[in-house]
This record gives C-alpha cells, structure tokens and sequence, in this order.
C-alpha cells in the first residue's frame, strides 16, 4: 500500500465508506423502531393485565418497565457505536419475549396479591435491568471474539466449578429436590445458569482444535463407519460429567442440557453424524438406568406417561403440576381467556417453571404461537450468525449459544405440553429468576458481538 | 369498562404481537432473498478455487528461471469434480479444508491444511502440511517436500490430481 492509490481506488473506498455508513445505520434504525414496538406491546400487555383483573390502571408497573425501555435503547445506541453491523432483530424479539414474561409474573403478582418488594414482578424488573447493563458490560468489554478461544481452558474451570458448585456443602441449597442454588447470604442464583455460558465457549474453542482428529473414520460395522476408539474420550468424559449431575443435583433437565450442547457442537464440528448415535445412545441407556435406580427420575417418567391416573396425579411431586397446566391451556382454547381473566395461578410455580401454561391459557394457542414463532426467529438468526461466520470458532459459538437456548425452549415447554418428561429448566426470558436473565442477556450480547464480526469482515472481504 | 371493550382490546392486543412476528419476518427478508447469502448447502467432497491474495505478486519473481517449463495447470483425474481443471497462475498452492485454501477439498479425509505446492527453481514441488492421511505422489507418501513431475497422479484424500502443461 506505499504506492500512491489512484483515483479509482480513491472512489472505491469513498464508496465503501459511504456504504458502510448507510447500511449499518439502516439496521440500527429498524432495530430502534421494533424496539419502541416492543415496548407498546408490553406496555399494552401490563395494562390489560391491570384492567382484567382488577379494572383500573397502574401506572407504576408500566413506569417500571417503560424504565427497562429506556436501558434497552442505551443499548442500541451503545450498538450504534461500537457493533454497528449487528443483527437489528435480536435485541427486539428478546425485549419482547422479556416484557411479556413481566407481564404475566405481574398478572400473578395480582392473583396472588403480592405488593412491593414481596411482588416478583418488581424482582423481575430488577434483574432484567441488571441483567442488561450486564449485557452492555459485555458488549463493551468483549470487542473481539476471538480472545475468548484463548481461554478455552479457563472457561472449562469456570464451567464445571459453577457446575459443582451448589454441591459444596454450606452454600448449596436444595430447592423442589433439585440442587441447583448457591445461598451467598445476600443472594440465592442457580451457577448452572452462567455455566451453561462457560462451557458452550470451553467446547467451542476445544472443538475447533480437536475437530480434525474427531472427523476421522473409523471402522466399518454394520454399515456404519464408527469413529475411531481413541476418540471416545471426550465424549464419554461429557457423558459422565452429565451422568454425575443426574444423580447428585437431581436434574434430568439440566443434565440433558449440557450433553446436548456438546453432542450438537460435535455434529457441527465433524459433520459426522455418528456422534449422535454414540452420544444419543449413551444418554438414552444412562436415562433407562436413571429410571430404574433414582425414584425422582422415575416418578417425572410415570407422572409424565400416565398423568391422568389419580394415584400419580395425588402423589407428592406427581403429575398435580402438569395436569392443571393443561387444564389451563384447555381452558384458554384458541385465542385464550384474555389476560389478568383466568386462573393461571392454580398451577405451582405458575411464574417460573409453568410461565408457559399461564400465557397459554390467557392468550390462547393464537397468543402461544405468536410467543414461539418469536423464539423460532430468535434461533433461526443465532444460526444464521453461525452459517455467516467469518472462523471456525465464532461458528461454533454461535451456533451453541444458540442451540442452548432452542434447547431449553424445547425441554420446557415439551415437559408443560407433556412431550417429553417434566424437567426444571427455566424458560429463556420469560420465567421469573435472576440467574436465568443475566445468562441469557450474556448469550444475547455474544450474538451481537458476532454477527457484527460477521458483516464487517464480509466488507473487507468483498473489498479484496 | 365493558366486557365488550375489552374482548376488543384483547383480540388487537393478540393482532399486534402477530403484527410485531410478522414485521420481524419482513425486516429479515432480504437475508431470504439473497443480498446476504453466500455459500450454503456445499456437498462432501465439494472442490472451490480461491484466487490466490494480490499479495502473492508482491513477491520477487527471482527464482523463476527461464530454462525449463513449468506446469500451468492442475487437472483433477479422480475424485467429485473430476475433469476440473485449474490454471496455476501464481508461484504457490495452497490445499485443504479450510475456506483460506487456494484449493479447498472438503471430503473427511483431507486435514484443514493438507499440502502446499510451491513452484521451486522451475519445478513444481508438494509439501505435506503433517496432515493425518497423509499426501501421495504416485502412490509413495509424502513426507519431505516432493518435486511433482507432470502426469503423475498426487492423491490427496479421496481426489487425485496431475499435474499439466
């Protein structure tokens, strides 16, 4: 480049620099505008829930959340500075997804009469405020993707002593037979919850180096090409990770959470779809044996098969929580009972783990749909950042950040639908909890920092 | 307030998150439609040529000697695309999986970057980037850097190629 540029080239990049202002700016302002969408949306929500349940206003829950409007839109003009090519669609649907979620903890608020401090709802604004900021810290901090690789053995440490870490006698507490909080006397959060973060980087970043000896075949049996024997291991080490947290925290959801993750990243490194038989099939034989030998696995398996029989619908931990939530989707129909008009707090824990049955019987399968149709875009643009990655690890990244959180939709919402057996996983989003929040605000503001890579290389790219 | 009312006020509010879905939808249409897709859907044992960086030509051309002819093109005799030829136009070659490749052979044999052709006082010889199946000049393994006469068949994964004139 010592040479002096000629005119043409001189156009070129006055071009370009024209270009790359217009473009990104016309993505922030269509995020900008879903945004303020987003926000009337929950706004509209919040007050309907107000006049169906108790017919007349508050206005303070709506200042509350019209708050969390303004730290979204701090974020998008951080964005316009420092991620000007990111995805304009993520942050909008996730507001939403959010909005709704306080919505419907405040709808039961009411039902429950809780006020103040005792309210989940103000909880929840708070730690979805804290949880952005988070994601904003994030954003700053975090300006290249790359540099998180070099730590992927770091993120192993942090991965698995979150993962253990509601073991440890003292601050460990069991909540509804699951060991998954941590008590640090000022706050109660669920470790697994940033884990989950920690670990899609550590396989990330290891996967990207061990991929090539992993995509090697094998022996030939029964028409299958088989991987390679010495490359069992970390399979087989993720297996028992997630085996020892089935039997000692006493989660199947979380378990089946972490496996899958590194199954997925596995296929996506390989492209061997071996790896799911092996990994499928292992997971299948460790659950068949789980169900046989732990009494709570296998009362999700009889609660889950024969709901409707009285003996497990009366049983303590039977299938009482699923059956009124499908009572309560059956009772919303089609285009539900209209927020803050039905029963949505008959179900135990209806603001947590059954967020999904409350906002199907008050918005109806018309309202649910709506509700998945915004995670389908969710995941569809968290894979698309991972299809357009500019290096293998940002790749993986996205695509198991991603897988996380379509995971997690799928195992909470099959368990309330009764598709799979109940587990204790939280709703990305909506369910009320502060661990989850901050989590998934991290996930998002990652997708952002990616898919910002993404756009700016392709320039450089088509620049050359 | 009625119930009227709000029947009404809850049927729009349902309106408007499908307003919001489908707004979404339409603001991500262009990455439908083109304008941001690029290479999908590519099959095993697919073969692309990346034109090698103008950096390449940066370099000095002193070795080239005037003496002997060297190959000028790379002929794939076997494998997905065979019959495929590509012209060597600059000095060296890169072979491999990896989307930075000057050639990239995506099949399960072939390591991210396999070998690497380079143009040697006038003769073309292959290097073997320690991949794990190994790269073959007629049929022998490559394990130094290998002069590659023309019309000798080098195998790398399930391709092979010849050199050309």
């Amino acid at each position: 480049m010592s040479a002096a540029p000629s005119n043409s080239a001189n156009a070129t990049i006055t071009e370009q620099l024209l270009l790359r202002l217009k473009v990104p700016t016309k993505l922030r302002n269509i995020e900008a505008s879903l945004i303020v969408f987003a926000m009337i949306i929950t706004s509209a929500a919040l007050a309907l829930v107000d006049l169906g349940a108790v017919g007349r206003l508050d206005v303070s829950i709506i200042g509350l959340t019209l708050g969390l409007g303004a730290i979204v839109l701090a974020l998008h003009v951080v964005m316009r500075f420092i991620a000007q090519d990111a995805d304009p669609l993520i942050l909008p649907i996730v507001t939403l997804l959010n909005g709704l979620g306080i919505a419907m903890i405040h709808r039961l608020d009411l039902a429950n009469e809780l006020v103040g401090w005792q309210s989940q709802a103000t909880r929840q604004i708070v730690w979805t405020a804290i949880a952005m900021v988070v994601a904003i810290v994030v954003m700053i901090v975090v300006r290249n993707h790359r540099v998180l690789q070099r730590y992927r053995y770091l993120w192993m440490v942090v991965g698995v002593a979150l993962l253990v870490m509601p073991l440890v006698p003292g601050i460990g507490v069991t909540i509804n037979g699951a060991r998954l909080w941590v008590n640090l006397g000022f706050v109660t959060f669920q470790p697994g919850e940033i884990g989950k973060i920690a670990l899609a980087l550590f396989f990330a970043g290891y996967l990207v180096t061990a991929r090539d000896s992993l995509s090697m075949v094998g022996r030939k049996f029964l028409g299958i090409r088989w991987p390679q024997q010495k490359d069992l291991g970390p399979i087989v080490i993720v297996w028992i990770v997630a085996m020892l947290v089935l039997i000692f925290q006493r989660d199947m959801g979380t378990s089946l959470l972490y496996f899958g993750l590194f199954l997925v990243l596995m296929y996506v490194a390989t492209g061997r779809a071996i790896w799911f038989v092996v990994g499928g099939g292992l997971f299948g034989a460790g659950a068949l044996v789980a169900s046989r030998f732990l009494t709570y696995v296998e009362g999700r398996f009889d609660a889950w098969l024969d709901s409707f029989n009285p003996a497990h619908y009366e049983a303590i931990g039977g299938s009482y929580q699923l059956v009124q939530g499908l009572f309560g989707l059956a009772a919303g129909g089609v285009i539900g009972t209209g927020l803050g008009a039905g029963h949505p707090d008959i179900v135990p824990l209806a603001e947590s783990d059954y967020i999904v049955a409350s906002l199907g019987e008050e918005l109806g399968l018309v309202g649910l749909f709506a509700i998945l149709s915004l995670y389908l875009l969710f995941i569809s643009r968290g894979m698309r950042i991972g299809v357009n990655g500019a290096d293998d690890f940002g790749r993986l990244l996205a695509v198991g950040l991603t897988f996380v959180i379509a995971l997690q939709v799928f195992i909470v919402i099959g368990g309330v639908t009764r598709v799979i057996p109940v587990t204790g996983l939280t709703t990305p989003f909506l369910a009320a909890g502060g661990s989850s929040l901050v989590a998934n605000w991290i996930i998002v503001a990652l997708l952002l920092r990616l898919s910002d890579t993404v756009r700016q290389q392709r320039e450089v790219g088509d620049a050359a | 307030m009625s119930e009227l009312t709000l029947f009404v006020l809850r049927f729009g509010f349902l309106a408007l998150m499908w307003i919001f879905v489908f707004a979404v939808v339409f603001a991500l249409r262009s990455d439908l439609f083109g304008h941001y897709t690029r290479r999908t859907g590519r099959a095993e044992g697919d073969i692309t040529v990346n034109p090698i960086a103008p950096a390449a030509q940066f370099m000095p051309p002193t070795e080239i000697p005037a003496n002997s002819d060297p190959a000028r093109t790379l002929v794939i005799v076997a494998g997905a695309r065979e019959g495929l030829e590509i012209p060597l136009t600059a000095d060296h070659l890169t072979i491999g999986r990896s989307a930075q490749s000057g050639l990239v052979i995506r099949d399960e044999y072939t390591s991210t970057n396999h070998a690497r052709l380079q143009l040697w006082n006038g003769d073309w010889v292959i290097q073997d980037l320690s991949s794990t199946n190994g790269t073959f000049v007629n049929s022998q393994r490559v394990s130094v850097p290998t002069p590659v006469p023309l019309y000798t068949p080098v195998s790398i994964g399930s391709t092979i190629f010849e050199l050309r004139p």
